[in-house]
């Protein structure tokens, strides 16, 4: 007798209820370590994207340029096998033959972060120039240091008005994981290619997979939507 | 307020997932596989194209809606006055006005699009990134492939945001003299 | 130096000026703005800057908490010399520490208000006393709270910003302004963003500050509040002080022609 749907999606010794739900869980923590990731390149693209010499300003240029207009696998690629090349070449000079990789979910998470990084670097730079010039003035005018003034004011207005567009790019890191599964991270995609591939139930496990993608994509774009709207009380009248 | 255009609420599925799901899934429904569209949907090519619009058209009609939306009440009205109603209210009026609003957001979806071919490579399809990956995979001269595919995509992207550029043109070419 | 129109004999106290600027200049580009300033002000004095528009009399003010770097000249605060070092054709900052610190004694009010939108009216006014002068924020808070209740804004402690009439926000800048206790506060137009309905209550604030005996430099288009309120007025034209004296001397008029027509102009328009 073959197995019901319940049986292949539940947690007995032919679901793959706990697979699944494993690989949700790295699906999640790969997203989160490469938007945050992201957001370092991003808050340093911005940086260079502001800066008054003209060589920073090119190299922000383009690196937004080059990791936003090149597709997202081929990033993938760069990372985990140029990773791999330059690590083996490294290890090979150093006197240890072979040949070595790095872990898909590390080298997975910087491509993810890279390329999050080049949208972020975008919004954080809008943002900022969207700032009242006024209030830095009545900062410094405080004797606020740099780094004060960062911290306290130009911080929080900069990540308040950047926020709806980040999540919006929170949103494309979560769907970029799933191009982690090329490079054999055992992700929801992954996860659910195997179990439809020994269950021969394609259909029924890619659905599943869609829709927890989805109910994770709803479940933190809630939270963000409860963070966008506490940052955005003091704005309103 | 959000510069990025709409959101993309609808379209929270990886392209990837929906490439395998018609790729792999569809095949496990017996009638489809009887049926005259089998031919086509056996092809990874076919498949990814209906990916493609499948995913595109969901954030396509809120891109409509929105530039729909966005045309100025106080232009439709002087439609009205002028005794315009119906299809040529929408034929004249409506229509280019939305056209011109929802040009910009639909140039960035096209050039999504561009990148987003690059995942047909993964269901065997040999495009451009699929060459890549063959290259890579058999001289492991990363770098260089990276540089040289990448640049490719770059020229078409580019490409494609300047056909946009130039059809915006034309469309405002009334208010050229404002610019000037 | 320019002859300067003066209605009294330049002051005989023997105290440190709490400000003495001594030939200021500055330059944007090719443009002149400050064309050599020299002015003093005395603790407790309250002076009025007064000028058309252009006359510098914005950037003079901002010179003086160091918003604007002047391009040449001394400037010296409490009979501290501020340490500027010239660059190029301009000046920089020399100790940004001692710049950091003498700005919370030369506390600045701004034209459109600035108030961190970010942050309640209380948090606006504890800011810079709990993190630029690092007093305990219990102290500060009571002493916040007394300063809005002074100004009128108790009620409104808990309010962004953006949820006050100008007015209010402008009371809420003067408190800032206020809790940091500095010895001097310059008012940069303090009511020229302000509806006409709304101009009196900052007005009447400003007031009692100078009824208190604070030290204020005022750069203002109220001519008759510049007139009632300060001790001496300062009338600049074209980056130069072309007039100074006590208020009742200069607008009797008479002691300098490019203010009495500078007056006149105000009182047709």
């Amino acid at each position: 007798m073959t197995p019901g749907m319940f049986d292949l999606l539940g947690f007995g010794p032919q679901g793959w209820g706990l697979p699944l739900l494993q690989a949700a869980g790295i699906t999640i923590s790969a997203a989160l370590c490469g938007f945050l990731l992201g957001s370092v390149f991003g808050i340093g693209g911005a940086t260079l994207k502001l800066a008054r010499s003209p060589v920073l300003r090119l190299i922000g240029q383009a690196y937004t340029t080059i990791f936003r207009g090149v597709p997202e696998i081929l990033v993938v690629y760069l990372f985990y096998f140029g990773g791999s090349v330059v690590l083996t070449t490294l290890l090979n000079t150093g006197g240890f033959p072979g040949f070595y990789s790095l872990p898909s979910f590390v080298m997975g998470v910087f491509a993810v972060g890279i390329v999050s990084g080049a949208y972020q670097a975008e919004v954080y730079r809008s943002a900022y120039l969207r700032l009242d010039r006024g209030q830095i003035e009545a900062g410094a005018s405080c004797g606020m240091s740099k780094f004060l003034l960062l911290r306290r004011i130009i911080g929080p207005q900069t990540l308040r008005f950047a926020l709806p567009a980040l999540g919006n790019i929170w949103q494309s890191a979560l769907k970029e994981t799933s191009l982690l599964s090329v490079i054999g991270l055992t992700e929801l995609l992954r996860q659910a290619g195997t179990a439809a591939g020994s269950t021969r139930q394609p259909l029924l496990f890619y659905a599943v997979a869609a829709a927890m993608f989805l109910v994770i994509g709803r479940m933190t774009g809630a939270v963000l939507g409860r963070m966008e709207n506490h940052l955005a009380k003091p704005w309103r009248r | 307020m959000d510069r990025e255009g709409p959101r993309r609420t609808v379209s929270r599925h990886p392209l990837l997932l929906q490439i395998f799901l018609i790729y792999y899934g569809l095949g496990q429904i017996a009638p489809l596989r009887h049926s005259a569209l089998w031919p086509f949907l056996r092809e990874p090519y076919w498949c990814a194209i209906l990916a493609l619009a499948l995913n595109t058209s969901a954030y396509t009609a809120e891109i409509i809606r929105g530039a729909v939306q966005a045309v100025p009440a106080h232009e439709i009205e002087a439609g009205r006055a002028c005794g315009m109603s119906g299809f040529l209210l929408r034929r004249r009026i409506i229509w280019p006005i939305a056209l011109r609003q929802g040009l910009a957001v639909y140039g960035s979806e096209a050039i999504l699009m561009i990148k987003a071919t690059s995942l047909a490579s993964i269901i065997t399809l040999t495009e451009l990134t699929g060459i890549a990956h063959k290259l890579i995979s058999s001289t492991y001269r990363v770098f260089e492939i990276f540089i040289v595919t990448g640049a490719i995509y770059l020229a078409l992207t580019f490409l494609m945001s300047t056909a946009f550029a130039l059809f915006e043109r034309q469309l405002h070419a009334h208010h050229a003299h404002r610019r000037a | 130096m320019a002859s300067v129109n003066r209605s009294v004999v330049a002051h005989n106290t023997p105290a440190v000026p709490a400000i003495s600027v001594n030939d200021l200049h500055k330059r944007y580009g090719t443009v002149e703005v400050l064309k050599g300033i020299d002015f003093r002000a005395h603790d407790g004095e309250v002076v009025s800057i007064l000028g058309a528009s252009g006359s510098g009399k914005s950037t003079f003010l901002r010179c003086l908490n160091l918003l604007e770097l002047p391009s040449a000249g001394r400037l010296q605060i409490f009979g501290e010399k501020v340490n500027l070092r010239p660059s190029g054709s301009n000046l920089r900052i020399g100790d940004r520490n001692q710049v950091d610190r003498l700005r919370t004694q030369v506390a600045m009010v701004f034209q459109n208000f600035c108030l961190w939108s970010h942050m309640t009216v209380l948090e606006n006014l504890m800011e810079a006393p709990v993190h630029v002068q690092r007093r305990s924020r219990g102290q500060v808070r009571d002493e916040a709270e007394a300063m809005l209740k002074r100004v009128g804004l108790i009620d409104r402690a808990k309010a962004y910003p953006a949820q006050l009439s100008g007015g209010q926000q402008q009371r809420a800048a003067i408190a800032r302004a206020l809790v940091m206790k500095p010895r001097v506060l310059l008012f940069d137009e303090p009511t020229s963003a302000l509806d006409p309905e709304l101009v009196g209550e900052v007005l009447k604030v400003m007031r009692d500050l100078a009824a208190e005996g604070r030290t204020m430099l005022i750069v203002t288009h109220e001519m008759a509040f510049a007139r009632d309120v300060s001790s001496r007025i300062v009338f600049l034209e074209q980056g130069r002080i072309n007039a100074e004296g006590l208020p009742q001397e200069l607008f009797r008029g008479g002691v300098s022609e490019r203010f009495d027509q500078f007056i006149a102009r105000f009182n047709q328009g």
